[in-house]
């Protein structure tokens, strides 16, 4: 937790990145083929930013970013479970 | 001790799980994705669901209302409705009456009735029912949420009615974008003297618990108009919402990762152990922002 708060900046595009997923999600909530895009963006890009973060900090593994594969995908089928029921 | 021991593998990070809760290795991780799969098949299956139609709010057509009301009628072997051009000027008329007046119910705040819309365009009915979905960016959606409520559904798959009208209407209500679905059904008058009436229920109730609020059933022969409109009460039946299981499962998942993620952030702090992983205040950010969308979410509306 401490890494979070030394290196905040790194977690700037995260957190927008988040923030404007629940937006639309609030705003958008009846456009389902934007909903669904907006949820396959937010996993692949959660993805991409695990990647990219731990290839700075040069400790990234196969079983971490399988960690972050999976939390994406997890999020990714809840996402669309919710939407497609919409 | 055995539970404990079991409860502190799967949450504690602890060297019978290398410092790092069961519930977050890859085998567990893998195994709630296939039940998370596997849940939203049992879902689709059960509620007899068809296939997702993906569209856009505006994209809502009267025609595949229709049609997909009468597909709903063969299933069950029931004669189709004809399309009535005046039943859909009424379903008109009464879709604009609620965005002029912001109103959503079956009666109006000045307490203008369904059937008010019947009269204003000469329909003459011997049967009459309204069915109301708003907020559904597919007619697919509004369908099933219809049939999954009793009362909506014996108005779609009663053989009293002949015809049928669908209106859908795009306005503001309580200064929200809505696209609202009428969907009138009538049979024409032969006899002047018989006016039975059925609707739709007039309780609101929302598509996320598809509980009925009531189940009109209509007289045969009714002498007087007026006694035939007071709504009758009739037993309710709650049923099951796809989109309530899919948002109740998502938020129990998400809930026990969040927390397996909090109990890992202070035990790894406190015990200065270091091991190579994932940023937990990146995995908790993402699954924060999941637990806000899911409460968050909602559904179409159907009254």
């Amino acid at each position: 937790m401490k890494h979070s708060f030394k290196h905040f900046s790194h977690y700037l595009p995260l957190v927008g990145m988040l923030f404007f997923t629940a937006l639309a999600f609030t705003q958008f909530y009846y456009e389902k083929t934007l909903l669904i895009a907006v949820s396959f963006a937010v996993s692949i890009a959660y993805v991409v930013w695990g990647a990219i973060h731990h290839t700075i900090h040069k400790d990234i593994t196969v079983k971490i970013l399988s960690e972050y594969i999976f939390v994406a995908l997890i999020g990714l089928i809840m996402l669309l479970s919710v939407v497609f029921w919409m | 001790m055995k539970t404990i021991k079991l409860l502190r593998h799967l949450f504690v990070p602890h060297a019978s799980n290398n410092y790092t809760p069961r519930l977050f290795h890859f085998q567990s991780l893998l195994i709630i994705t296939t039940v998370l799969i596997g849940a939203q098949f049992l879902l689709r299956f059960g509620a007899g669901y068809s296939g997702s139609v993906l569209g856009y709010a505006s994209n809502i057509s009267t025609s595949e209302v229709i049609t997909l009301t009468n597909q709903k009628r063969s299933e069950v072997g029931v004669g189709q409705l004809v399309y009535s051009d005046v039943l859909s000027e009424a379903a008109r008329l009464k879709g604009e009456n609620m965005i002029a007046n912001n109103y959503w119910s079956h009666v109006g705040p000045d307490g203008t009735e369904p059937w008010d819309f019947f009269a204003n365009v000469g329909y003459s009915y011997r049967y009459a029912g309204e069915n109301l979905a708003r907020d559904f960016s597919n007619p697919v959606s509004a369908v099933n949420a219809w049939m999954a409520s009793p009362s909506h559904r014996d108005n779609m798959l009663s053989d009293k009615y002949k015809e049928i009208g669908v209106a859908v209407v795009e306005g503001t209500l309580d200064g929200v974008d809505t696209t609202i679905i009428v969907q009138l059904f009538g049979t024409p008058s032969e006899a002047p003297a018989v006016v039975p009436v059925v609707a739709a229920a007039q309780e609101q109730t929302s598509s996320e618990d598809f509980i009925p609020s009531a189940n009109a059933q209509e007289p045969d022969t009714v002498d007087d108009q007026t006694e035939a409109r007071k709504p009758i009460e009739i037993n309710t039946t709650p049923l099951v919402s796809p989109f309530s299981a899919s948002k109740y499962i998502a938020l129990f998942v998400v809930s026990i990762l969040s927390i397996v993620l909090v109990i890992d952030v202070i035990e790894i702090e406190r015990r200065g152990i270091t091991r190579p992983a994932g940023r937990r205040f990146a995995h908790l950010s993402f699954l924060i922002t999941l637990i806000i969308i899911l409460i968050i979410a909602r559904a179409g509306e159907i009254i």
